[in-house]
């Protein structure tokens, strides 16, 4: 190792990344884009679902029924409609997501005290929203006229996040995605947009080792990744105002770790693809699609199938995305992060590892 | 057409296909990737790993706890006879929810007396929470019924059935959306790439001095990624087949539509080779532009659940649309009648683009 070697080779790779304006603006834009997107796109909660009605019992309780819903902020009812077939075309065309029928006779049975059965049609098409439209639309119904008293209660005590706030759970989680989702690409294409342009053979013929060649093109890319990261947790607490149950430091100190994670997938792409084209859609495979889907961000892994269980074990978002709500919402301390931790540090090392014996055996 | 146009239409077929490793990755994007997710992601919340502190040790709460042990929604992991224990797997994350049943409960359901049961969550993951909470109150009601079955049942009742998907499996929709996904993908970051190439090679100037205009040179680049966009919907039309998704609307349809989304992407990818000056900025740009696009489609979050600023944004991406067209013509069934919106959205999206790059390349090249 030379370290006047390394350091000529930084200043040149820094200053590449500060002349290519579009490149530094995306580097520093994109994680704040992606977190306001992310901290407000991603949200479970829906409200004003659109609603056909057709009340073909016309009494005063089918109205105070339709009135429940519109009075609702959870529904929109968009057609009053007099007929099932134009209701039923209304879901297909997907005006609507989901059609209520009150049936003739449903005062008639309330004021019995008989069971008034209400129709529901949803639209299956989108299962998220008629899952959740399902349930609200039960609510309503279950509490019409008057909320019955259930024979057996389930009451709830909620540990972490007694707010039950999606965004507390967001956020922590899209520090491991963001992180994911830039820097490896940025490493990658720097490595092999020499290999392209055809640059990297006077790297090949200078004095430089593989590894000198790649500490002086990560160090760069990885204290991006680092400003991205402190910004993106910054802008968490100040903007989102998310809780901090644990220790700051600590999830620095892992930030820190889980960099050079990133960066190092990057050079592994880098050392496996030709071209740029091809270092981006691997890139897309190996880091933002996993990160993204089979991490635990949004899907929560014990519902996977075992063999994808496994799979996803082998991208690193999952494991830093474990530390970083542990430390934010939980106030896991060091020894009980130190598993994950430990194993990024390993992941990192083998990543690390093989690159640079991939880039040795190209130099050969 | 001019014989220089085949001339170079040809010559970037041949490009495109002679490159293995794309066409490899472009695939797996469209087969692998497109299986994986749909295995894999749910947003039916299952197999919620469960604790249950049974205090009451009757005939009714082994019962309960059967039921809860049966049910698809949990998966009991430990059962323990004190809270404090259970309430560690819960800290140490083993475990997601808690279920205590109170000493005395069987002779409360007998007698017909109001009681109550705990569950405790871990509130982490919210989504995970509610719909543990909803699940567990669904087995609770199942027991109830079984054990009072002559418990007056009056007021409001909702009948519901679900239509064009009446499981309401989430495994239909997720192949259909990754394959919307990989198509968006593909169709951005190819027709960028390719032009950007030739732009940092300097082939684009030989290219020019061709006898054919800019606008044949922009059908050409066009040509090859439309071309495998459709091809590539084959293999996976096979999958959705295998997923048991019923194709209930035309094909001929479904192809034609499909063109016009890739039109929207290509439209969008072009846009951005007309921006950039070398292919890491494309390629950047590319991934930044499909952020936004793909997460304003309403695949991976529902649009109803996003603040009214960013469902006005979301009729911005093509790939809301095409959702609209691909579960309609899979699962609904529906024509040309009802597509025609969704249809006019897309060529509206693509043309001002295309026209606008058109624009740039032609004052670039004077």
């Amino acid at each position: 190792m030379n370290a006047r070697r390394i350091v000529a080779l930084l200043l040149k790779e820094t200053r590449e990344l500060v002349r290519d304006p579009v490149t530094l603006a995306l580097a520093v834009v994109m994680p704040l884009v992606m977190l306001f997107l992310f901290g407000y796109a991603i949200n479970m909660d829906v409200d004003e679902l659109a609603l056909g009605l057709y009340d073909q019992d016309n009494t005063p309780a089918s109205r105070a029924l339709v009135a429940r819903f519109a009075g609702s902020p959870y529904f929109d009812i968009i057609e009053y409609r007099h007929n099932t077939r134009d209701l039923d075309r209304s879901l297909q065309q997907s005006r609507i997501r989901a059609g209520i029928v009150i049936p003739p006779g449903f005062g008639r049975a309330l004021l019995r005290d008989q069971p008034a059965p209400v129709q529901v049609i949803v639209d299956g098409g989108y299962p998220m929203v008629a899952g959740l439209g399902m349930a609200y639309i039960d609510a309503v119904i279950a509490y019409f006229p008057a909320p019955r008293p259930e024979l057996v209660e389930m009451q709830t005590r909620v540990w972490y996040n007694p707010s039950l706030n999606s965004i507390n759970f967001v956020i922590p989680g899209l520090f491991a995605v963001i992180l994911m989702a830039f820097p490896p690409l940025l490493t990658t294409l720097a490595i092999v947009r020499e290999k392209e342009t055809g640059t990297v053979e006077q790297i090949y013929a200078s004095p430089l080792r593989s590894a000198e060649y790649v500490l002086g093109k990560l160090l760069p890319y990885a204290l991006v990744a680092f400003l991205e990261i402190l910004m993106v947790i910054l802008v968490g607490f100040v903007w989102f105002e998310i809780p901090i149950a644990g220790s700051l430091p600590l999830l620095f100190v892992a930030s820190l770790v889980y960099v050079f994670t990133t960066v190092g997938i990057g050079l592994l792409v880098s050392s496996l693809a030709r071209t740029q084209l091809a270092a981006m859609l691997i890139t897309l495979i190996v880091t933002l699609m996993p990160s993204f889907l089979f991490s635990g961000f949004l899907f929560p892994i014990f519902t996977m199938p075992y063999s994808l269980q496994l799979y996803s074990r082998l991208f690193p978002a999952g494991y830093f995305m474990e530390v970083s709500r542990g430390i934010l919402l939980k106030g896991l301390g060091v020894e009980a992060v130190l598993p994950n931790l430990l194993l990024l540090i390993g992941y990192t090392l083998v990543v690390f590892v093989f690159a640079v014996w991939r880039m040795k055996q190209k130099v050969a | 057409m001019s014989i220089a146009m085949i001339g170079l239409l040809r010559k970037e077929v041949i490009q495109f296909f002679r490159d293995r490793v794309i066409l490899v990755l472009i695939l797996w994007l469209y087969t692998v990737e497109a299986v994986f997710c749909t295995l894999a992601l749910s947003f039916d919340v299952e197999d919620v790993p469960l604790a249950i502190v049974d205090q009451d040790r009757s005939t009714i709460s082994r019962e309960l706890v059967q039921k809860f042990a049966l049910s698809e929604s949990f998966d009991l992991q430990y059962q323990e006879s004190a809270v404090s224990v259970a309430e560690t797997h819960l800290a140490h994350g083993k475990v997601t929810a808690i279920l205590v049943i109170p000493p005395g409960f069987e002779r409360s359901i007998r007698s017909s007396e109001q009681t109550t049961l705990q569950l405790l969550l871990d509130g982490t993951d919210s989504n995970i929470a509610a719909n543990s909470l909803y699940n567990a109150r669904g087995v609770l009601a199942r027991l109830v019924r079984e054990q009072l079955p002559f418990a007056a049942n009056t007021g409001a009742i909702a009948v519901t059935r679900v239509w064009y998907n009446p499981q309401l499996t989430t495994s239909s929709f997720m192949v259909l959306s990754m394959i919307a996904l990989a198509g968006m993908m593909v169709g951005v970051i190819h027709p960028a790439a390719s032009i950007v190439r030739e732009k940092e090679r300097g082939t684009l100037e030989q290219l020019l001095v061709a006898p054919i205009s800019t606008f044949q040179l922009f059908l050409a680049k066009i040509a090859p990624t439309m071309i495998i966009g459709l091809l590539a919907v084959f293999p996976s039309l096979l999958i959705v087949r295998a997923f048991d998704v019923p194709m209930r609307g035309s094909l001929a349809l479904f192809l034609i539509l499909t063109g016009f989304f890739l039109l929207s992407a290509v439209a969008l990818g072009v846009l951005i080779a007309a921006y950039s000056r070398t292919l890491q900025q494309a390629l950047l740009l590319s991934f930044f532009g499909l952020f936004p696009v793909m997460f304003l489609s309403g695949t991976l979050t529902p649009v109803e659940a996003m603040p009214d600023v960013l469902q006005a944004l979301s009729r911005l991406s093509p790939l809301r649309y095409y959702m609209d067209i691909i579960i309609g013509v899979f699962l609904k069934g529906v024509g040309w009648r009802d597509l025609w919106d969704e249809s006019l959205c897309l060529i509206a999206i693509a043309i001002p683009m295309l026209i606008l790059s058109l624009g740039i390349f032609r004052r670039r090249l004077q």
